[in-house]
């Protein structure tokens, strides 16, 4: 009698590669609005690269490209991460917590009022 | 003697196709029947409104789902892997679609004499605060369901002894709702004040 084969064990480092590069993303998120609002030519670039792209950018103003950005950085550091760690095991626990302080960064820095205090001193 | 036992045979398809037939019965008699245009609303974007009010109520059912499954895995009683796989990959495609219906909305908000321009005029906290809050909180949630998917896919045959992941997989569907009530929450009060 044959037993059916135990499915191989996969690493976590693509996991962790996934959590941390989404982190990423949104903290780039959080920074694009954070450096718009503090100057004026970064708040054009933003613009400048929505209009590269996006269909409708010119009506959706430089929120198009703080979206660029986010979803820039997600995707390259994710695939760079995942590059780098996909036959390691990594820990979880210290990325998914390492992923929450990034998130929890991405939010407070997004808030208007932060943004505003950040942003003019 | 035996009692009459269930018939487990009958094609899942059956079922399908009744459902489907019945779908396509409603909708034909619905849009032969019922003055669309009102139940879109007046405007020149009512299409618009209508596509995003829509992702967003799709995405809410979706999203609420993978909070009852977060709870499920977290707890270890959600062991039906293809139904898990299948609902992230769809909150995640529902967390895209209400995101780009979103910034097609966007562009009649933000145009001269949209809401943007009224609620400057009147009460400039309503843009600057919990608009600008909300169009950025309503990002978080793609990043976190591709992942809850991805993880999903990926590990989706190892997360009975795998109590770490399950767990992760848990922490980001309850943060794809928590990011999605918010926006939501702010996205209606802010139609009901003025849409576009």
């Amino acid at each position: 009698m044959r037993s059916s084969p135990s499915p191989r064990h996969l690493t976590t480092g693509p996991a962790a590669a996934a959590l941390l590069a989404a982190g990423l993303g949104l903290l780039a998120l959080g920074a694009s609005q954070l450096f718009s609002e503090a100057a004026p030519a970064f708040k054009d670039a933003m613009q400048t690269l929505g209009n590269a792209w996006m269909p409708g950018a010119p009506g959706i103003g430089p929120y198009s490209g703080k979206e660029t950005v986010g979803l820039l950085v997600w995707l390259l550091s994710w695939a760079c991460l995942h590059a780098a760690w996909r036959k390691r095991e990594v820990n979880l626990v210290a990325t998914g917590a390492v992923m929450l302080a990034l998130l929890g960064i991405a939010t407070t820095i997004l808030w208007p009022p932060v943004t505003g205090w950040f942003a003019h001193h | 003697m035996t009692g009459p036992t269930p018939n487990t045979s009958a094609p899942a398809a059956v079922l399908w196709a009744v459902i489907g037939l019945l779908g396509i019965i409603g909708l034909t008699v619905v849009f032969l029947t019922a003055p669309g245009e009102a139940l879109l609303g007046p405007g020149q974007y009512a299409i618009r409104g209508a596509l995003h009010g829509t992702a967003a109520g799709l995405f809410m059912v979706t999203s609420t789902i993978g909070l009852f499954q977060a709870y499920r895995i977290f707890t270890g009683t959600a062991w039906n892997i293809a139904e898990l796989q299948i609902g992230g990959v769809i909150n995640a495609a529902m967390a895209l679609l209400t995101i780009i219906s979103g910034n097609w909305i966007y562009i009649p908000y933000r145009a001269g004499g949209g809401p943007r321009s009224h609620f400057l005029e009147v009460g400039p906290e309503i843009h600057k605060v919990f608009f600008e809050f909300k169009e950025f909180a309503a990002l978080f949630t793609f990043p976190l369901a591709v992942v809850a998917a991805y993880l999903l896919v990926r590990y989706g045959s190892q997360l009975h002894e795998r109590k770490g992941l399950s767990t992760v997989i848990a922490a980001l569907l309850v943060l794809v709702f928590f990011y999605f009530v918010v926006t939501f929450g702010l996205g209606a009060a802010i139609t009901k004040l003025k849409s576009v």
